[in-house]
């Protein structure tokens, strides 16, 4: 083993990071695992909320140790006798801090391994999303960094406590900076993806996860690592001249690589598939779908969803299927009900608009197109979702065939009411009591009326008088 | 020799710690006397190379300390003492010694070897994984020994070397010094005269900053012969007498 392998070991074996993974552990079950898992099993939602989560659990705890650490020759006044070794002190201290980021590395990869393979065994499609775990595995040399050299600096039994908690202030408080996508502060680590959105279902999904942030956040970080620990080898008794000019390399280039990475997270914007886009760093191949094959139902109109949201299907046949079975063979009635992605649009500050993206129904045979409520961030349990559907995707499937929706005829508007088997007119209102009527049809009969007539109304011929 | 002062001076604001010293050392062990405050300890870090000196001349194992590569170099065959000796509570007291040969650059293969014999040679062979928290401040300065002589140092210095040791271990040090100096230059600076008189080939006596005698123990013996100065050996006297001469 070289001697920079030894020392290694001796600094792992009696680093304060150590004696810290018992808290660490509870810590990561508390406020990253259990909110983990409380999330549908998705790798999207999963993945985003952990790489905000866990930062909160690591960086106190990874800064308050390294400062601990960076603190210690001169809390034991060993400074003296360290000062006459041939070893260059920058060396002396890389080692240490090595030695607090090697464990809190291995803590985190630990807990988000667990996470993941929770994860693993019950999500329905796709894997695990590694970017987040980089940019946070990212974080812990560069926070280390950050509490060893003030430990360094400043060496106090206090150093360590108020650092820490400095550290977790300024990372939790500089999310709030963010305005609108294209925001400096997204390189903070904390951003999964939109700040304003969370952690969102309707993003990598349908398309791959886009790293463009997150390469910024790993570039700011490594700069950040370069720079601070770059700072500790600046100083007259830090070690010889080359190792000086190569500490003030090391800082220079740390400090250009963080700069950039600010920079360039500025210049970030929302992509229509809801993640940060950044044009430099973009690479087009992640705007290509990603190829699935669908769940579908057993229904006469067969309702198919995106793999990663098959638990989602048994509630969404049970909020279409009355509708299913009005519309099905009827003229211009869908073939197949389809999940679609989610289309994101910038809004002013830090709106973000989610729409449908393509048409209702597209394609011949017709194909009506859906979006999950689940995919606008909706966290639902599936009786809810039920009521969502019912109410917006069956009865937006009807109005699609009857030319129902804004600027409808009230022909149209009470036969959509009807066939949606919803109650939005006022009660006892003409157009109200003709839904009522043409509800209270015999199915057969309402259906016979709707293959004869249903071409007529779409296109506005009828009126109240001629319904049933 | 392994030891060149010329005319060496350091201040510390407006503090004149050491007051132009000269000084060549060889092989064997040089004792350091004086009063608190003479100077003992800042000549002695100088000779660490921890502090440079203001002005004047220091070459230690024939090369110049001023720059780093030689300052590297002598760093290797330096072992160092300091008067208040820090350490690690956590660490054991194998690791403690192992840790300060991989910082004098021992050569990797003979570390285990090196830390071991380093631990025997000052009696802690037992006490070789006990922690650093658990020793007694006799047992932590005899380690602050042990990580001093891990490199087999070609100059070795030692401020207060044996202050908390007990009368057995003081003999068992002074043996331990004997040895040392058959190969190396070991310098000891002290208030207790009678290690200097124990273990030392050659002495000085330094007294606000300056040199006031550099001979043998026997020559500063022989300074308070027939003199009314204080003390209870012949050679407190002749420390005594000397101290009076420079200050009359």
């Amino acid at each position: 083993m070289t001697a920079a392998g030894r020392l290694l070991r001796l600094e792992l074996r009696n680093n304060v990071m150590l004696w810290l993974l018992p808290v660490a552990g509870p810590l990561f079950w508390f406020v990253t695992f259990r909110p983990g898992l409380a999330y549908p099993p998705m790798w999207n939602l999963r993945a985003t909320a952990m790489q905000t989560s866990s930062l909160a659990v690591f960086v106190p705890l990874v800064v308050g140790a390294a400062a601990w650490s960076g603190s210690r020759e001169g809390r034991h006044g060993v400074t003296e006798l360290l000062a006459g070794n041939a070893r260059a002190r920058w060396a002396r201290q890389f080692g240490t801090w090595a030695a607090t980021t090697c464990w809190a590395i291995i803590a985190y990869l630990t807990c988000v391994g667990v996470l993941y393979a929770v994860t693993a065994g019950t999500a329905a499609w796709g894997g695990p999303l590694w970017w987040p775990v980089a940019v946070g595995a990212a974080s812990l040399p560069a926070f280390a960094a950050l509490g060893f050299t003030a430990g360094a600096l400043r060496p106090s039994r206090f150093t360590p406590a108020v650092v820490a908690i400095a550290a977790f202030l300024a990372l939790e408080i500089s999310a709030n900076f963010i305005q609108g996508f294209d925001s400096h502060w997204q390189v903070s680590p904390l951003v999964a993806n939109p700040w304003s959105l969370g952690a969102d279902e309707g993003i990598a999904t349908f398309y791959r996860y886009l790293p463009d942030l997150a390469i910024a956040q790993i570039l700011f970080l490594a700069g950040l690592t370069a720079a601070l620990m770059g700072l500790l080898g600046l100083p007259a008794g830090a070690g010889g001249s080359w190792l000086r000019r190569s500490a003030t390399a090391l800082t220079i280039v740390g400090a250009l690589c963080a700069g950039t990475a600010v920079a360039l997270a500025g210049t970030g914007h929302l992509d229509k598939n809801g993640m940060i886009a950044i044009p430099t760093l973009h690479n087009s191949a992640y705007d290509r779908p990603v190829p699935y094959t669908p769940v579908c139902s057993q229904t006469p109109i067969p309702v198919c969803v995106h793999p990663a949201y098959s638990r989602y299907l048994p509630a969404v046949v049970d909020g279409l299927a009355p509708v299913l079975t009005e519309v099905v063979g009827l003229p211009g009635a869908p073939v197949r009900v389809d999940q679609v992605a989610a289309a994101y649009e910038q809004g002013s500050d830090n709106d973000a608009g989610i729409a449908r993206s393509g048409a209702a129904i597209s394609g011949t045979p017709p194909v009506f197109n859906v979006l999950l409520p689940t995919q606008m961030a909706h966290r639902l349990s599936a009786e809810e979702l039920t009521g969502e559907v019912r109410v917006g995707m069956a009865r937006d499937l009807v109005q699609n065939l009857t030319g129902g929706g804004r600027g409808a005829d009230d022909a149209q508007e009470a036969v959509t009411e009807a066939m949606a088997r919803t109650s939005t007119l006022p009660p006892g209102s003409p157009v109200a009591e003709a839904a009522r009527r043409f509800t209270a049809l015999p199915a057969a009969t309402r259906h016979a009326w709707l293959m004869a007539h249903l071409p007529a109304l779409r296109a506005g011929q009828l009126t109240l008088a001629e319904l049933p | 020799m392994n030891v060149e002062l010329g005319d060496v001076t350091r201040r510390f604001g407006r503090t004149q710690a050491v007051d132009g010293v000269s000084l060549e050392i060889g092989t064997g062990v040089f004792g350091l006397l004086g009063p608190n405050g003479a100077g003992k300890t800042s000549l002695l870090r100088m000779m660490a190379t921890v502090v440079p000196p203001s002005s004047g001349r220091i070459r230690l194992l024939g090369a110049d300390p001023g720059a780093y590569g030689p300052r590297r170099q002598i760093r290797r065959g330096l072992g160092y003492v300091p008067q208040n000796l820090g350490f690690y509570p956590r660490f054991t007291v194998l690791e403690f010694v192992e840790y300060f040969a991989l910082l004098k650059e021992v050569p990797t293969a003979r570390v285990p070897r090196a830390v071991a014999a380093a631990v025997e040679r000052v009696g802690l062979g037992d006490k070789a994984t006990a922690k650093l928290r658990t020793l007694s401040g006799g047992m932590l300065r005899r380690v602050g020994i042990a990580q001093a002589i891990v490199n087999e140092p070609d100059l070795l210095l030692l401020d207060e070397p044996t202050a908390g040791l007990d009368p057995e271990q003081r003999v068992a040090f002074r043996a331990l010094l004997r040895e040392l100096g058959e190969r190396a230059t070991v310098v000891v600076s002290t208030h207790l005269v009678e290690d200097v008189g124990a273990a030392c080939t050659r002495v000085a006596l330094m007294d606000q900053g300056r040199i006031a005698f550099d001979g043998t123990p026997d020559e500063l013996t022989a300074r308070g012969a027939g003199t009314s100065a204080a003390g209870d050996a012949p050679l407190e006297r002749g420390y005594s007498a000397v101290l009076a001469e420079v200050r009359s």
